[in-house]
């Protein structure tokens, strides 16, 4: 049965564009008041999952419910009950921010124009501008404030910083965090991991059309490989540094130790900190490692 | 006008509506103003009855009587001006509707509403066949205060079933590519397909009154229903109106299920 607190159910959700693969057998759970990032490069799946979940493309195999209703059957009354915010954002370039605003919030009724004011000088959007003389950024932010404005139980954001300049980022980080307090659940999909561990709860990775995990962002943390760099004052020796838990591909030139380390810093740090130290660089891992970590261990257990 | 989606649709037209409105009636007031000089040309009759009979047919058989107002105006006007005009406006409206918008990028957007696909459709023809007979309408306002001012001797009834059934022969067409952009979302193929069809149902009439074998298939033609009843001299045919207005229904009709069947590109 139903349960409540699921609020998107993807059930071996396949989708192939003709011959082409979009996903294959993706299996989700979103919960309830839960940010869930969908990461993944480009082309991996994400807007394929996105769309199929809004019933714009229909699947080749599998299903999926969203608040417990069949994507298929009811996407008119999923729609009422989702902001949405496509990542190729095309606007009606003829039409003023505020039309626009307003036609959507007729098509979907009970707008509450004083939050959507409000949102706006938040983000300081140009209502009254033909969209078409916006720049991108400045459309980014419309889209977002349509998929806000209605106060959806769900916000399905494709991509959502896209253009967006690092003051809105945090702008919009920060509603993010009120709209999870308000108890929605938000979905959003992004190729940027940074961003992804600022702001989600949970991650899925998706690569290549398959979904290679779902974990909690400490989880992720701590089985990202992270390289680092530690500058001394004086040459050191490498074997102080061999043997340490989680810490591989030693390397000591003079001053200079390279390593990368999965998991807690701390026993390197430990061990660095018999020497002086003069400057630790750590380099954030890349989306690609985090792949190829969970893409390795796949391998692995098939063997 | 942002209440709904027909609303919104219509707005979009506002000004496209308003050139092709000027222009067709200024067609209509230049057409009337010439009339008097040609009515006392009668050579003219003489010379046009010896035309050959597949010329005759692209005229329609009001040219017997070139130079009376029925005879002028049909040549003139309805059996090729008028109708292209409509047609122009018709396919292109048609193949923007549903293709135009999902080459725009905006589809996905508007589909994320609470709004089911057919709703859209419904709407959007709507505006299609509004627009078609505002067109329609205003041409025939201009005729008539153009044909009243200048006392020409013309039935402003028949006036309106002619001009009536050339909305029907445009509608079928903008059905059409209406119907092919609900199928694939390509606007130039979409345009092109209704395009294509009406030249080629076109030729299909006007060599259907010359050669014989062909004869028996010019009723497959839309423009076979518009031309043949000659209703500038005539009056309105039912049956011929009525597969005008079959057509037009089934191509939206079958664009219901095509549409809702199949993946939005964006």
């Amino acid at each position: 049965m139903s349960n409540n607190n699921i609020i998107i159910n993807t059930s071996k959700l396949t989708k192939y564009y003709g011959k082409r693969l979009g996903i294959e057998d993706v299996d989700l759970e979103v919960k309830r008041g839960e940010v869930f990032g969908y990461l993944g490069p480009n082309g991996a799946g994400k807007t394929t999952t996105i769309r199929t979940l809004l019933d714009f493309i229909r699947p080749t195999r599998g299903s999926a419910t969203v608040f417990g209703l069949d994507i298929r059957q009811s996407s008119v009354d999923i729609h009422s009950r989702v902001g949405y915010l496509n990542g190729e954002l095309a606007l009606y370039n003829d039409m003023t921010g505020e039309d626009l605003l307003k036609y959507l919030g007729n098509l979907r009724g009970g707008l509450d124009w004083q939050y959507v004011k409000a949102l706006a000088t938040r983000f300081g959007c140009d209502l009254p501008r033909r969209i078409q003389g916006l720049s991108l950024g400045n459309k980014q932010k419309l889209g977002l404030l349509q998929a806000f404005m209605n106060k959806p139980e769900l916000i399905i954001l494709d991509e959502p910083t896209n253009g967006l300049d690092p003051l809105m980022q945090h702008e919009f980080y920060d509603l993010l965090t009120e709209n999870k307090k308000e108890g929605r659940t938000i979905f959003l999909s992004s190729h940027i991991l940074p961003e992804v561990e600022k702001m989600c709860d949970r991650v899925g990775i998706i690569r290549q059309g398959k979904l290679v995990t779902v974990e909690t962002i400490e989880i992720l943390k701590s089985h990202s490989v992270r390289k680092l760099e530690i500058h001394f004052t004086r040459a050191v020796p490498k074997e102080k540094f061999n043997n340490l838990p989680g810490v591989r591909d030693v390397v000591v030139q003079d001053t200079l130790l390279t390593c990368n380390v999965v998991g807690s810093l701390d026993a390197l740090v430990k061990a660095a900190s018999q020497f002086e130290v003069m400057n630790i660089i750590s380099h954030e891992p890349s989306l690609e490692d985090i792949f190829m970590t969970y893409y390795n261990e796949g391998k692995n257990n098939v063997k | 006008m942002l209440n709904n989606m027909f609303l919104k649709t219509l707005r979009d037209q506002k000004r496209s509506l308003l050139y092709w409105g000027i222009g067709i009636i200024a067609l209509a007031i230049v057409m009337a103003l010439f009339y008097p000089t040609i009515s006392k040309m009668s050579a003219f009759n003489q010379y046009l009855n010896q035309l050959p009979e597949g010329l005759k047919q692209m005229f329609g058989s009001a040219i017997v009587d070139y130079t009376s107002p029925a005879g002028y105006f049909s040549t003139e006007l309805f059996s090729f001006m008028v109708p292209l005009l409509l047609l122009v406006f018709g396919i292109g409206f048609g193949a923007n509707a549903i293709a135009g918008e999902e080459e725009k990028g905006t589809l996905g957007f508007l589909l994320a509403n609470p709004v089911p696909r057919w709703r859209v459709l419904v709407d959007k023809f709507g505006v299609l066949a509004v627009s078609m007979v505002l067109l329609g309408l205003l041409f025939w306002v201009g005729l008539a205060i153009s044909v009243s001012a200048m006392s020409i001797h013309i039935s402003l009834l028949k006036l309106a079933e002619a001009t009536l059934g050339a909305v029907l022969l445009a509608m079928v067409f903008a059905s059409l590519a209406f119907f092919a952009g609900s199928i694939k979302g390509n606007k130039n193929l979409s345009l092109g397909i209704a395009s294509g069809t009406g030249v080629l149902t076109y030729i299909l009439n006007t060599l259907g009154g010359m050669v014989s074998w062909l004869k028996n298939y010019r009723f497959i033609s839309p423009f076979y229903h518009y031309m043949q009843p000659d209703t500038l001299n005539n009056g309105l045919s039912p049956l011929h109106i009525l597969v005008l207005l079959a057509l037009a229904v089934i191509f939206f009709a079958l664009s219901i299920p095509a549409f809702n069947r199949r993946d939005i590109t964006v």
